[in-house]
């Protein structure tokens, strides 16, 4: 009987078979029915664990006793169950005239019954005086009792062929008993017998094989045609031959050992096609673990291939199925794991959800370090706190449920539209309703939790799986989970709708289109999390919390490699350590080399300590940001960890460590600063240790979160640090020409090389700084935004002052989200130096793991450094576009500069090279004819592209190629211009290249041109084909403009400088 | 040296120093001796590296002179440390302690390297190395070091422990910079600060003006203004402006209360670092302007305690005609322009290098009390600074008066002629 379905029925009928008492007593009553059938049926199940070595009659006996005390109706109430003939009665049995049954059935055989009677009359029910509950119930226990006696049937042979006394032939009687009782079981089992013998060589066997189903040259798959269908007699298989044959060469105990061997299997393999079924259910696929563990199996009984073979499904079914997840997840999470995870799930009626990402990725992450030794002995315990988890299609019931269909429309509107309706989007979510199956798993997930905080988190199928992260894109929510049970649960279900809403966030939208993710139909598991923490006068929050990197990928000192990783750390909730903060710091730490610390003298340690942290107020039920110096103040004393987390500066210069008996928080000075944590406890060393064992268990870089109330560790998340794959640092030339450099750097490079920029957004820091208002520095971001929109997709880059997407803080850098700059090449942050202030990094943040996703390349550029050029004049005297680009934005066009490269620079395009490894990076102009078709080739790795970027990609190529081969003079070209999909990296495999021609020429030197571009067309259909096994017939689609079109701005010639979407010119070949 | 670098640190001390030999009309063997150092020591540091390598360090100990007692000057750690920076400003605290007149000389040292790239075992081993090699050379009688950039009171200790280990003893006259407990001296926070209000109040006196009926604009709300603002509205003097850098904004703000401000109120509105919220203040009756605003304010007394180049040729014409005393607590606040510009309206300048030498003479104190093993309370230590800075004050305040001079021009002079007159009197030149 299904758990949740009991007790949630009496709340979902409303009435009582009792007639009509008060709501109260109803509910009391069905909950006391319920509580009793539960009763019941642990008990019976007790027995039957127990009862292995109990005579079977015995066993009957006692469940037949315990069956009454299930009953609403104990004290009239006799049962019986019949086996064989065999009547077995609780004491005191007498038939009466009400009664229920139900068969014990095995595999189509009706080995018996069991029976309930009342001996006398009750109030009229469901089923007479019963109720439908008491029905399943004994259905249950019908089903539970056919396993035990089939077990007991298949023990009972396999005993009496190992008695030595009995020969050699007594295989025959327990395999009749089986053929008898299962036919199906018998035919797969002989078949197998079969083919065992034939693999080990009986020509007999052979024969009969190849009389049946022989494995023929055309089956081995060398021959493309289908192969020959062959007669098989179907008596063979239910006969006694295969096993006679069998006997020739295998003790009888051989033969039952695998006969036994294939039954389990079979087993194994009718449980797999539950779970792999698209149409069981979840809660049907935990019904059928629940009945596969009742028959007594251990996994570890089970052949590698069986288990294997049933945890992959499982896998697949419950948490991912990507490859890599799956291998190692093999390795580890085994049946109970699974068994352990159903009991904690959600599920909405008739759910094939799963868990999503982010919770797959932390079940994973605990139990591969729950199975090393050396994890949990050194540091003590690491723990996982304690979650539920409602499944992923939860978000799909919710919107059927609630009619919001109009919503998925969304993601295919423009991101304008999206943004602004988003408000809406979520309002209209959270008057909508959950599902009442969903209100209770809820419900007994609060029971389970208890009066504790909560984090609501997303975990989206698409998040966190390899490659995206999604990180910051869908919401998590804190909860206090105050107050009444009513409360508390209207507020997680309202946090639950939120987190639903955030799916079609504009930002979400943004980032699923640029992966090419938009189609993909999105499900949103959520993981409700208690929170890790103490209560410290009205707050509660870790002792502190952070965010740990495999890969480094901010290096405050050539000693660092990127492989020693990153830790950021904060007190409190570890929001501060994940999110960019634009007045806080985290405390930074690398794993392998803990004493190098980012901040050196005792000035930077205290200047950029974290100064608040974040907790969930109580008393007031909200998440809240605490100043640590009041907070301190107010509640020093009672904060445990005060030794761990603080040391003590005394001015001007020192900084101690503070005794837990002397530092008084009133008096002394605290700073931030983990040392206590770092040389006095293993933390570090055994995040390292955490991040290493996951490493190796997963084979790639992660990032986790984590948390500690003070005493244990807890791990929160894990997932793949994204984007880690080498990419080839660039070899950069020494010799080059200076009035050819746009910049350089020396500092924090990464590898990579954007070969072919066409266009600069420019933020004049000085003049961004100069502006006197915040609104015109938020137009600044505003007009990037719309930038991002027009300008050619990885072709351009954006350099501007600061920190670009700083929160709230626009003085620090231009506002903008991810959306607004999606489409660059290349993010360059300029720190030039402002009185002593040294401008933080961003790295770590939401937004960097965006650029490194999107493989924008980002770079700081300290132009004020030594050894750094930067070319200010090409920058500040080049034509700026942005008036004639976006007439909108003209008045900040002082501010923001965008130059076309070729036009400003003769031409030439720019090129920037990354090397990490000589931390070295060089932006200089360069002919396009210097670079090569093959060069491009090698330095893009079809893996590497994101799916989309490859149809435009080598089309624009060859459209700058045509261009170029045009003889201007011969055909009397002006100019060549590409537009439509090439030019806006929208291609699919199919698109052709839209090109546009001007033209001031004669009749028959346009015909030459058709003709001759003519053959281009058919080359470029083929090339086409052969990249894509696409035929498109004409790949250009050519469209010839004159002087009047442009003069009169008809036709096709308005695309020539139109101000959105306009035509690109392409480079001609240089004149002789 | 690289001579043909654009900018070489040594190279303008000289010429700064001969400018004022000019004016005193040194003898030339004088001005050759004061020119270049005495000694200076040139030696490597090997390090065992936490990763088991071992990476050498160079060091360096620049002792420009010390005709008028023991060397003092503080120990850097510096990737970009060059001999020539050390040299410079080994000659700079020659001049310091002189104008201030204790009885010091002048010393540097450096280390090349950077703390971002070592764990504290290794600077530790930088510390003990750097001793090592200098034990004979320094001490309470012979050279006496101190905390400088990128070194704390850490170091010093780490630095002290190598010297006594290696002489049997306890010598805490050594090193500077101590923590109160293990050697430091009481008021080390509060001597730069009071020290520039010390010059301030004597200023007052030869202008003949009531600090009570004067007012002040302050820029900068760190540990030196602070306690400036503190002492100087404990003479009865009115604080109009304060101004500080306000971290998440990168960018400053002026905090004008015409009425005075209350500098507890602040305290109470300010981070650890000096920033004052803005939005709170402006609850406390503050107008909150932009952040060069407290130099065009009409108060009597400009305080620049922040950063360099504050009052400069754009800024100086914003000074109100009723400023009578620019006293510097921070290092060059004043540029060559704006300097000329003040000297011709016939403003009162208290040249940096006096008016916040009260760090220095605490230094001072905390040797000579480290040097007999008894250290004095609070009260006596102020009491001490406050005689050390006024007889100071007097001495370049009257030569300035009686021989017409800009005072930072006095100060140079006076300072260099005592340094010039020990060497002489010791017949050494």
């Amino acid at each position: 009987m299904d758990k949740k379905d009991g007790l949630s029925s009496p709340l979902r009928r409303g009435k009582t078979p009792h007639g009509e008492h008060a709501p109260g007593m109803r509910l009391l009553t069905a909950l006391q029915e319920r509580a009793k059938e539960l009763n019941c049926l642990y008990v019976i199940e007790d027995i039957l664990n127990r009862s292995w070595d109990v005579p079977l009659p015995d066993v009957l006996r006692r469940v037949a006793e315990i069956l009454p005390s299930g009953w609403q109706y104990p004290e009239i109430c006799t049962a019986a169950i019949r086996i064989d003939k065999q009547r077995y009665g609780s004491v005191g049995y007498r038939r009466g005239e009400w009664q229920l049954v139900a068969s014990i059935e095995s595999e189509g055989e009706v080995l018996g019954q069991v029976e309930v009677h009342y001996t006398e009359a009750r109030p009229q029910s469901d089923i007479g005086p019963f109720l439908r509950e008491e029905e399943r119930l004994l259905k249950t226990i019908g089903d539970r009792l056919a396993h035990v006696l089939l077990f007991r049937r298949m023990r009972a042979i396999r005993e009496t062929t190992e008695h030595p006394a009995i020969g050699m032939a007594d295989w025959r009687e327990p395999l009749r008993l089986l053929r008898r009782s299962h036919r199906d079981l018998y035919r797969r089992s002989a078949r197998k017998m079969l083919h065992h013998l034939c693999r080990i060589g009986i020509p007999e066997a052979q024969r009969l094989l190849s009389q049946t189903a022989e494995l023929s040259a055309d089956e081995t798959g060398e021959v493309n045609e289908p192969g020959e269908k062959r007669w098989m007699d179907p008596s063979l298989l239910l006969s006694e031959r295969p096993f006679e044959i069998a006997a020739e060469q295998m003790t009888s105990n051989e033969i039952l050992a695998r006969v036994e061997q294939w039954i389990l299997e079979d087993r194994v393999g009718d449980l797999i096609k539950v779970i792999d079924s698209r149409r069981s259910s979840t809660q049907e696929v935990a019904d059928a673990i629940r009945r596969f563990r009742q028959q007594g199996v251990d996994e570890e009984q089970l052949p590698i291939s069986a288990k294997n073979g049933l945890r992959a499904s499982l896998i697949r079914r419950l948490l991912s199925d990507h490859p890599l997840y799956m291998r190692s997840a093999k390795e580890v999470l085994s049946l109970d794991d699974f068994e352990y995870l159903l009991d904690r799930m959600i599920l909405p009626r008739e759910s094939r959800g799963k868990l999503g990402g982010k919770g797959a990725g932390l079940f994973l992450a605990n139990r591969i370090l729950a199975t090393r030794d050396d994890m949990r002995g050194r540091w003590g315990d690491l723990r996982m706190p304690r979650t539920w988890y409602l499944a992923t299609d939860g978000l799909t019931r919710f919107i059927e449920h609630n009619d919001l269909q109009d919503v998925l429309e969304q993601k295919y509107r423009d991101i304008a539209e999206v943004r602004h309706q988003y408000r809406n989007v979520v309002q209209m979510f959270k008057h909508s309703k959950l599902s009442s199956e969903v209100i209770h798993g809820l419900s007994s997930a609060l029971d389970d939790l208890g009066e504790v905080p909560l984090v609501v988190r997303s975990s989206s199928l698409l998040e966190d799986s390899y490659g995206t992260s999604f990180s910051g894109k869908y919401k998590s929510l804190f909860l206090a989970n105050q107050g009444t049970k009513r409360e508390r649960l209207a507020a997680l279900a309202d946090a639950i709708a939120e987190i639903y809403a955030s799916t079609f966030s504009p930002d979400a939208i943004a980032y699923r289109a640029e992966r090419d993710l938009t189609d993909y139909h999105e499900e949103m598991g959520v993981l409700i999390q208690e929170v890790v923490g103490k209560r410290v006068g009205e707050f509660f929050f870790p002792s502190f919390a952070g965010v740990a990197f495999s890969h480094n990928e901010f290096r405050w000192s050539p000693r660092i490699s990127r492989k020693d990783g990153l830790i950021r750390l904060v007190p409190g909730l570890g929001t501060r350590a994940v999110d960019r903060l634009g007045d806080d710091y985290p405390v930074l730490l690398v794993p392998a080399k803990p004493k190098l610390r980012a901040n050196a003298s005792v000035d930077e340690v205290v200047r950029y300590a974290p100064r608040k942290l974040d907790a969930i107020n109580l008393d007031a039920r909200h998440f809240e940001t605490v100043d640590i110096d009041e907070f301190l103040r107010k509640y020093g004393d009672e904060f445990e960890a005060l030794d761990r987390v603080f040391s003590i500066y005394e001015a001007p210069d020192t900084l101690r460590q503070p005794s837990r008996m002397l530092c008084d928080p009133r008096k002394d000075r605290l700073v931030v600063t983990f040392e206590g944590l770092v040389s006095k406890t293993p933390f570090v060393e055994r995040i390292h240790g955490i991040m290493q064992a996951l490493q190796d268990a997963l084979q790639t870089p992660v990032d986790i979160e984590f948390a500690s109330d003070g005493d244990k560790l807890y791990l929160l998340q894990c997932r793949p640090q994204s984007n880690v794959e080498e990419c080839a640092p660039a070899p950069i030339p020494s010799d080059v020409d200076e009035s050819r450099i746009i910049f350089s750097a020396n500092r924090h490079v990464s590898n990579g090389n954007l070969p072919n920029i066409t266009h600069i957004v420019y933020v004049d820091p000085e003049r961004y700084g100069a502006l006197a208002t915040r609104e015109q520095m938020l137009r600044v971001g505003q007009a990037v935004g719309a930038l991002n929109k027009m300008l050619p997709k990885r072709q351009f880059v954006l350099m501007g002052p600061g920190r670009w997407g700083s929160r709230g803080d626009v003085k620090l850098g231009v506002s903008v989200t991810y959306a607004d700059i999606s489409n660059t090449a290349m993010l360059v942050e300029i720190a030039r130096k402002k009185g002593n202030y040294v401008p933080d990094l961003s790295f770590g943040t939401h937004f960097f793991q965006d650029l490194v996703e999107s493989r924008i390349r980002y770079l700081p550029l300290y132009p004020d450094e030594e050894g750094v050029d930067f070319n200010e004049r090409f920058l500040r005297s080049a034509t700026n576009l942005l008036p004639e680009l976006s007439a909108e934005f003209a008045d900040v066009s002082e501010v923001l500069r965008v130059i076309d490269v070729p036009a400003a620079a003769n031409g030439r395009i720019l090129r920037v090279l990354l090397n990490a490894d000589l931390d070295k990076a060089l932006a200089l102009l360069t002919n396009p004819e210097e670079e090569s078709l093959e060069r491009t080739d090698q330095s893009i790795t079809p893996a590497l592209q994101p799916v989309d970027d490859r149809h435009w990609r080598w089309r624009l190529r060859y459209a700058e190629s045509v261009s170029r081969h045009i003889s201007r003079e011969d055909f009397g070209v002006k100019g060549v211009f590409v537009f439509g999909s090439t030019k806006n990296a929208t291609s699919q495999a199919g698109s052709d290249i839209d090109l546009l021609i001007h033209l001031n020429s004669t009749e028959t030197q346009q015909k030459a041109l058709e003709q001759w571009l003519q053959g281009f067309s058919h080359c470029l259909s083929d090339v086409n084909y052969m990249r894509t096994g696409y035929r498109v017939d004409q790949m250009l689609d050519v469209h010839y403009v004159t002087d009047e079109d442009i003069a009169q701005r008809t036709s096709f010639a308005v695309k020539i400088g139109a101000v959105t979407d306009a035509a690109r010119k392409l480079p001609s070949r240089p004149v002789k | 040296m690289s001579a043909d670098q654009s900018f070489n640190p040594f190279e303008m001390a000289r010429s700064q120093f001969d400018k004022i030999a000019d004016l005193l009309d040194l003898e030339e063997g004088a001005r050759q001796f004061l020119r270049t150092p005495r000694r200076e020591y040139h030696f490597t540091i090997p390090v065992k590296m936490d990763d088991g390598g071992v990476r050498v360090f160079q060091g360096y100990r620049v002792q420009h002179n010390d005709a008028r007692g023991p060397g003092k000057g503080g120990i850097r750690f510096h990737p970009q440390e060059t001999i020539d920076t050390v040299r410079a400003l080994s000659m700079w605290m020659t001049w310091k302690t002189a104008v201030v007149n204790i009885p010091l000389g002048g010393s540097k040292g450096g280390v090349i390297c950077d703390p971002h790239d070592l764990s504290p075992r290794e600077q530790e081993a930088i510390c003990r190395g750097f001793v090592r090699q200098l034990a004979r050379d320094i001490g309470p009688l012979i050279d006496v070091p101190a905390p400088d950039v990128m070194t704390n009171s850490q170091h010093m200790l780490w630095m002290l422990d190598e010297f006594e280990a290696l002489h049997g003893g306890r010598y805490p006259g050594l090193i500077t910079g101590k923590p109160v407990g293990l050697g430091g001296s009481l008021g080390r926070t509060e001597a730069t600060g009071y020290g520039v209000v010390y010059t301030i109040r004597e200023a007052l006196k030869v202008l003949g003006l009531d600090p009570k009926k004067t007012s002040a604009s302050v820029q900068g709300f760190g540990n030196v203004a602070q306690f400036a603002i503190d002492l100087y509205q404990q003479l009865g003097g009115r604080v109009v402006c304060v101004s500080s850098w306000d971290q998440s904004e990168q960018t400053s703000y002026t905090f004008r209360r015409v009425d005075g401000v209350d500098l507890e109120a602040l305290r109470g509105v300010t981070d650890r670092f000096g920033g004052i919220d803005k939005k709170r203040a402006k609850d406390l009756g503050y107008d909150v302007l932009p952040g060069d605003a407290w130099i065009e304010q009409d108060v009597d007394i400009l305080l620049p305690a922040a950063l360099e180049n504050q009052l400069n040729s754009k800024t100086v014409g914003k000074i109100s005609k009723q400023v009578k005393i620019v006293a510097e607590g921070a290092n060059g606040p004043t540029t060559p322009e704006a300097d000329a510009v003040l000297h011709e309206r016939g403003v009162f300048n208290i040249p940096d290098f006096l008016a916040n030498a009260g760090g220095v003479t605490c230094s001072y104190f905390e040797q000579v009390q480290s040097n007999m093993n008894y250290f004095w309370e609070m009260d006596e230590v102020l009491s001490k600074l406050d005689v050390k800075m006024t007889g100071a004050f007097h001495d370049v305040a009257t030569l300035a008066q009686r021989k017409k001079l800009y005072m930072r021009d006095a100060a140079y002079v006076i300072a260099i002629d005592r340094v010039a007159s020990a060497c002489h009197d010791r017949g050494w030149v």
